[in-house]
């Protein structure tokens, strides 16, 4: 009975006018764009270089595309970062417009069209955010598009599993688990709240006590015990018997394993960058370490770690808008 | 060459391109609107205005040795720092006293206020941008993140320093805090700034924080001594600041005088920090093994009691621990066991981190926070380490019974002589 509708659903889906695969392919590239974007944002955090050009929209008083290049490749690292976050955020930005016009000309779907719009909107009111944070030199905004920024990712990230030829074929003939659509939703929502807590703690003001920060550091570090579980509870489910014939899902929850296992170890990283270790007379190279301030390495393992936190959110997208899109076409 | 950061951020630009008249002025307003409405909504509150915050561990302290409470006094200790020193944003120099030593107010204000650089190309707030979230928004070594680490942050509002060329009492020289801020400290949380100096951009920032650190310190004092004035010194009539008083008034007089003695008193010593650098005259040994047997021995002695707290073998598993200067002086000198939880925790509130003991270094590791070095090791021998348990060696001619110049150099041979660190050793050879 699940094996007919199946059937009719993946029938009228093909039924409908083909779609343009210009429509995936942009939306496949904003994705892709969005990563470097959200490295780069944690760059501007690491090296506290959100002031680093006084200015918005303008950098130094000129257009954004008509800053010297001269001057931004050679001028201090904070600056490069901060003028170069801004040229990738216009990048992505205009991807979202090609997207939407992509949409229009090779979209039957209208709710896919909307959505695309919704897409562009998310991506002006990031920037517009961003421009806040310096017009106001507030760093509480800084937190705020910190926090904002993954989900624009996420955005991005399920515009291309709505567009992409899986998600009208399906091609699943497996049933996932109602357990296993809860879990993962959950394994979302916790992905998020850890970025939200990461983006807190990156954006502490310094006046704050650590009674108020202590706490966070000690939510963040649980989260991450949950997140791991999950992750590790998904990847093996999808491996199980029960689920062996599930296709697509398989591939992204052995990614957000593996990418699990790094962001723990990045973790750890970047607590010893941060504030070394409290017992660092275990070894001899901990106890000769000297944390290099904004050094490279530990200025990209900090950064690597709140990037990471991204991946493994938007995988979480993939996984869990592939689950419920399997679970409405067994229904 | 020298390059200007004016000139490079947008002068040069000029040269070959015309900045860009769109100033979007209709697009900032929007977005300073939005803002404006996103932080009530968001973070429910405007834009928070730094204050330096009050020593309220001290102040419990004193009023725990006065058996009262300070009351108004406190605010009139916070207004006298204000119209001294100013603020995180606007710091300040006592101008008005009679001082003759006096910080670069220039560097301290490019250290101040919030991070960032200004449409001039020079970049401020860098105490904020590097130091604060560990060291606090006043130099009280109770940032965000200082419980998390081992050691705490520094507080420098006792002006005792650890590492430096000068002996226990003295100030550090600035080419001391220069180092330590440049080189960090190792196995520890602070970070090393060489990654600044070795940049042409923020080759100055050092400089400018090491002002910073010393403007911190000196209002830190200054507070604990006009709060001890208040709580300890002063008559109940008397006020230890009172801005409404004109100059008339014969109580303005001898208000200035005190005060004035109080900064003065802080600012002495800073300013003979220079003429207190212990000389380090290396004297090397004729047979190198001889000499750490010898070093050995001494370590082992009780002139020097260095095996009571680092152990015989020096992997600091002494019998003696104990707990630091900053800690002692919110807990034993206020009556308070930092062993007993039920004793200081309720301190929590006022800002105390928990009590924890200071190891002795384990030489076994070569980790030697104050520099590696050869004469470093002699320095923190002969000066000990400030605020620590490690006390100075008693040494001649001074004191008889003390180490001579070649056995104070035998102990250091022997220290560096424990450690697996085959850099350390070579330098030593």
């Amino acid at each position: 009975m699940a094996n007919d509708t199946h059937l009719d659903l993946a029938a009228n889906a093909s039924s409908i006018k083909p779609p343009s695969p210009w429509v995936h392919r942009w939306a496949v590239a904003l994705t892709t764009m969005t990563f470097p974007l959200i490295w780069v944002g944690g760059l501007v955090t690491t090296y506290d270089a959100g002031m680093a050009v006084p200015d918005w929209p303008n950098t130094f008083g000129y257009n954004l595309l008509l800053y010297p290049i001269s001057t931004w490749l050679l001028g201090p690292f904070d600056l490069f970062v901060e003028h170069g976050h801004r040229l990738l955020g216009m990048v992505v930005g205009i991807l979202a417009i090609g997207l939407v016009v992509a949409s229009h000309l090779g979209e039957s779907r209208r709710w896919a069209i909307v959505w695309s719009w919704f897409v562009l909107l998310a991506v002006i009111g990031q920037g517009v955010l961003g421009g806040m944070r310096v017009l106001m030199d507030e760093r509480t905004m800084a937190m705020i598009h910190g926090c904002t920024g993954p989900i624009f990712f996420c955005m991005a990230t399920a515009t291309a599993v709505l567009t992409s030829q899986w998600w009208r074929d399906c091609p699943s003939s497996g049933k996932t688990r109602g357990v296993f659509s809860w879990l993962v939703l959950i394994l979302g929502v916790a992905a998020l709240c850890q970025l939200v807590i990461g983006a807190q703690l990156r954006h502490i003001q310094t006046w704050a006590s650590p009674r108020s920060f202590v706490p966070l550091v000690h939510l963040h570090l649980t989260l991450a015990v949950v997140v791991t579980l999950l992750i590790l509870w998904t990847g093996m489910a999808t491996r199980s018997s029960s689920m062996k014939s599930v296709v697509g899902l398989r591939r992204p929850t052995g990614i957000l394993m593996v990418l699990i296992l790094v962001q723990l170890g990045l973790g750890v990283g970047t607590w010893i960058s941060n504030y070394a270790l409290p017992w660092p007379e275990l070894t001899g190279w901990l106890a000769r370490y000297t944390i290099a301030a904004k050094g490279w390495v530990e200025s990209w393992i900090i950064t690597g770690h709140q990037a990471t936190g991204s991946l493994i959110l938007a995988f979480s997208t993939v996984i869990i808008f592939r689950t419920f899109r399997q679970r409405r076409l067994e229904h | 060459m020298r390059i200007n950061t004016k000139s490079n951020f947008r002068g040069d630009a000029r040269n070959f391109k015309k900045p860009c008249v769109l100033q979007s002025e209709s697009l900032v307003a929007l977005t300073r609107t939005l803002a404006f409405v996103s932080l009530i909504v968001f973070a429910g509150c405007g834009s928070h205005v730094p204050e330096f915050k009050d020593n309220e561990l001290f102040i419990h302290r004193i009023e725990k040795e006065s058996g009262g409470t300070l009351g108004t006094a406190r605010e009139d200790v916070r207004a006298c720092l204000n119209s001294m020193f100013g603020t995180p944003d606007n710091p300040k120099w006592p101008e008005a006293l009679d001082v003759s030593w006096r910080l670069d107010m220039e560097k301290v204000s490019r250290a101040a206020g919030a991070v960032g650089r200004a449409q001039d190309g020079v970049e401020r707030g860098l105490w904020r941008k590097h130091c604060a979230t560990c060291h606090g928004i006043s130099g009280d070594g109770a940032g965000p993140a200082a419980a998390l680490q081992a050691p705490y942050p520094r507080d420098f509002r006792r002006r005792s320093f650890k590492f430096k060329s000068t002996p226990i009492g003295s100030r550090p020289t600035q080419a001391d805090l220069v180092r330590t801020i440049e080189n960090g400290i190792q196995g520890t949380a602070m970070p090393g700034f060489q990654s600044l100096t070795r940049n042409k951009f923020f080759e100055k920032d050092i400089d400018a924080l090491v002002e910073y650190v010393m403007y911190l310190s000196i209002r830190g004092e200054v507070e604990r001594k006009l709060l001890t004035q208040a709580g300890l010194e002063l008559d109940d009539s008397e006020r230890v600041f009172n801005a409404s008083l004109g100059a008339s008034d014969p109580r303005y007089e001898s208000q200035q005088k005190r005060i004035q003695a109080v900064v003065s008193d802080v600012l002495q010593p800073w300013s003979l920090a220079e003429t207190k650098v212990t000389p380090v005259s290396v004297i090397l040994p004729d047979d190198l093994q001889s000499s750490i047997e010898r070093g050995k021995q001494l370590f082992n002695s009780e002139t020097t009691a260095c095996a009571s707290c680092h152990g015989p073998e020096g992997n600091g598993d002494g019998k003696s621990q104990d707990f630091d200067e900053w800690t002692k002086d919110w807990t034993i000198r206020a009556g308070i066991d930092p062993l007993k939880r039920e004793e200081w925790k309720p301190l929590k509130k006022l800002g105390a981190l928990k009590p924890v003991k200071n190891p002795p270094r384990n030489f076994d590791l070569g980790a030697f926070r104050g520099g590696s070095n050869p004469s470093d090791i002699y320095l923190r021998i002969v000066n000990g380490i400030e605020g620590t348990p490690m006390p100075a060696v008693a040494k001649q001619p001074e004191n008889r019974q003390g180490l001579t110049e070649s056995q104070i150099w035998d102990v250091v041979n022997f220290v560096l002589s424990l450690n697996d660190n085959a850099a350390s050793n070579e330098e030593a050879k």
